[in-house]
C-alpha cells in the first residue's frame, strides 16, 4: 500500500485511540499529525513497521507527553499519561508487540463527532477530519467554503466538545437508535454531497466511513443497509454522465456499472434484511437494488416508496413514489400524486414533473416545467441535459397560415 | 462537570411570584445533583447596567429583549454533556409549553446557600 493510503487508513484508528488516552480531540490531533509527519520521514527510509497503528500511537503519545511536560497542564484526565511521563517516552518499537491489543475506538470518536449538540455542518466537517483523515483544506474545497471558515468551524466544534463535555463514548442502548440515526445521516449527507462530482471524492469518503461503521457495528441492520445503499448508487457512477450530460437510468450503459460493487451491496442488503428489523436505509437500499433490475418491478418499488414515505414523512420520497405510480397507472396518475406535494423549491420536482407531463403529451406544460428545473439546476451535466429537454419541448414556430 | 441550566419561559398572564413551584419541579430541584437554583421575577422587574466605555448606562428592562424571558437558573453536577442534557430534559417536562432550557458548562464559580 502506498504511504498515503496507509496514512488515510490509519488516521481514524490512531486519532481515536489518542482521544481515548488524552481525553482531548485537539491535543490528540496535534500529536497524531506530528507522528504521521515523523512516519512520512522515517518509513520510506527504514521500512514500514509491522504494526503501523502501534507505531503511530506510540509516537503520537510520546509527542503528547512532550507537549504536556512543556505546558505543565497535567489534569486528572491524563492519569494514564502521568504514569508514562514518569517513565519517559518510549521508542515506538516498544509498543509494537502489544499493539494488537490497542482497542479500536473509532466508534466512540464518530459518536462524539456526530453528537446532536454540534451543528450539522460541524458534525460533517469533524467526521471528515477525524475519521476520514481529510485536511481542513480538502474539506473546505469539498463544501466550497473559504479555508478560514472551515478552519473556524472545526476549531469551534473541537472547543465545544472539550468545554461542554461532549462524551467520548458509544451511547447507552436507550439513546442508541436516535444517535445512530444522526451518525448515519452525516455519512449519507457526505455521500450525497459527493454525488455531484466535486474536486474531492466525497462519495468515496462516505463509502469508506460506511465501511468502517458496518465493520464496527456488524449487527446493526441500518449501518449495513446504508453501506449497501451507497455501494449500489455509486456502482452506476461511470454510467451516469455521458458527453457531459446526465443520463437517465433506463438509458445508461449497463456495461459501465461496477458489477463487484453491486454484488457487495446486495450481499450487505441480504445480511441487513436477515436481522429482521426494518429502517429507512434498509428500505432505500432495497429500492436501489430493485432499480438495478431489468425489467423493473414497479409495483414493488411503489410499495416500498410508500413504506419509506410513512417512515420518513418525506415529500421527496412521495415524489419518487409518483414516478413508480406513473409507470404502473400512467403519467396522469403520477402527476395527480405530484400535484399534492409542496416541493416548488426542489429542482428535481420540476424535472420529474416535466418528464411525466412530456409522457402525458402535454408538451407546453412540460416545456415550462423543464425551464423551471433548468433555473434550479446546480451542476453542468444536469444543466446540459435539461437544456436539451427544454429545446426538444419548445413549441414549434407556427408555419401554418393564420 | 458543573453545568448551568438557563430556563427561558414564554410570557404569562398571572403573577409567577404568587405561584408555588409545581410539585414535580420541586422534587427535581431537591435532587443531590442539583447544586443550586434561583427562580427569577418576571422581566418587567429587570434593570440592566451597561459598561459604555467606562460610563455606566442604566436601562429599565432585560438586556435581551425577546418574547421569552430568563425565568430561572439551575446549577447541576453531571458526568458529561449527555448527563446534563438528560437532567435538563427531565426539568423541561415539568415546565409550561414554550419553555426553553439552555445548557452551559461552568468554568468556575461559587454559590452560597440561598
Amino acid at each position: 500500500m502506498a504511504l498515503d493510503a496507509v496514512f488515510r487508513d490509519q488516521w481514524g484508528r490512531v486519532l481515536a485511540t489518542l482521544v481515548g488516552i488524552l481525553g482531548d480531540i485537539e491535543l490528540a490531533e496535534e500529536a497524531a499529525a506530528e507522528a504521521f509527519a515523523i512516519a512520512a520521514e522515517r518509513w520510506p527510509r527504514e521500512g514500514e513497521p509491522s504494526n503501523p497503528t502501534g507505531w503511530l500511537v506510540t509516537a503520537a503519545r510520546n509527542r503528547a507527553i512532550d507537549h504536556l511536560r512543556r505546558q505543565q497542564v497535567l489534569t486528572e484526565k491524563t492519569k494514564l499519561l502521568a504514569r508514562d511521563i514518569e517513565a519517559g517516552p518510549q521508542p515506538p518499537e516498544a509498543l509494537m508487540d502489544d499493539a494488537a491489543a490497542i482497542p479500536d475506538e473509532r466508534l466512540e470518536l464518530i459518536f462524539t463527532c456526530c453528537h446532536p449538540a454540534l451543528a450539522l455542518d460541524a458534525q460533517v466537517a469533524l467526521t471528515l477530519r477525524a475519521l476520514g483523515g481529510l485536511s481542513t483544506d480538502e474539506i473546505a474545497l469539498a463544501f466550497l467554503v473559504p479555508f478560514e471558515t472551515m478552519s473556524k468551524r472545526l476549531t469551534r466544534a473541537k472547543h465545544k466538545i472539550r468545554h461542554a463535555g461532549i462524551p467520548f463514548a458509544v451511547p447507552p442502548d436507550h439513546q442508541l437508535p436516535d444517535r445512530l440515526a444522526a451518525v448515519l445521516a452525516v455519512v449519507y449527507l457526505i455521500f450525497n454531497q459527493g454525488w455531484g462530482g466535486g474536486r474531492v471524492d466525497l462519495a468515496a469518503e462516505a463509502i469508506h466511513l460506511g465501511r468502517a461503521l458496518a465493520g464496527l457495528m456488524p449487527d446493526e441492520p441500518e449501518a449495513l443497509a446504508l453501506l449497501a445503499l451507497m455501494l449500489l448508487h455509486d456502482a452506476r457512477k461511470a454510467a451516469r454522465v455521458r458527453d457531459g450530460r446526465v443520463v437517465p437510468l433506463d438509458d445508461q450503459d449497463r456495461t459501465l456499472w461496477v458489477k463487484g460493487q453491486i454484488e457487495e451491496g446486495r450481499a450487505l442488503l441480504r445480511r441487513a434484511m436477515a436481522r429482521g428489523r426494518t429502517g429507512p436505509y434498509l428500505v432505500q437500499a432495497a429500492i436501489a437494488d430493485l432499480h438495478l433490475q431489468q425489467p423493473r418491478d414497479w409495483p414493488q418499488i411503489a410499495a416500498l416508496y410508500g413504506t419509506l414515505a410513512r417512515q420518513t414523512r418525506s415529500a421527496i420520497v412521495e415524489m419518487n413514489r409518483a414516478v413508480a405510480v406513473a409507470e404502473i397507472d400512467g403519467p396522469e396518475a403520477g402527476l395527480a400524486v405530484l400535484d399534492r406535494l409542496d416541493l416548488g423549491h426542489y429542482r428535481y420536482f420540476h424535472s420529474t414533473r416535466a418528464e411525466l407531463l412530456r409522457r402525458a403529451g402535454r408538451g407546453g406544460d412540460a416545456h415550462d416545467a423543464y425551464r423551471k428545473a433548468l433555473d434550479l439546476a446546480r451542476t453542468e451535466p444536469e444543466q446540459r441535459f435539461l437544456a436539451d429537454r427544454v429545446a426538444e419541448t419548445a413549441p414549434a414556430t407556427r408555419t401554418e397560415p393564420l | 462537570m458543573q453545568y448551568a441550566l438557563l430556563a427561558y419561559s414564554p410570557p404569562e398572564e398571572t403573577d409567577r411570584a404568587a405561584r408555588p413551584i409545581p410539585g414535580g419541579l420541586a422534587a427535581l430541584l431537591d435532587r443531590p445533583d442539583v447544586t443550586g437554583w434561583a427562580r427569577l421575577h418576571a422581566d418587567e422587574s429587570a434593570t440592566t447596567l451597561r459598561n459604555d466605555e467606562g460610563t455606566t448606562l442604566l436601562t429599565d428592562g432585560p438586556f435581551i429583549d425577546s418574547k421569552e424571558y430568563l425565568a430561572g437558573l439551575i446549577l447541576i453536577e453531571a458526568d458529561n454533556l449527555d448527563g446534563a442534557l438528560a437532567t435538563a430534559e427531565e426539568l423541561l417536562r415539568e415546565t409550561r409549553p414554550g419553555t426553553a432550557i439552555e445548557v452551559r458548562p461552568i468554568i468556575n464559580g461559587r454559590l452560597r446557600g440561598a
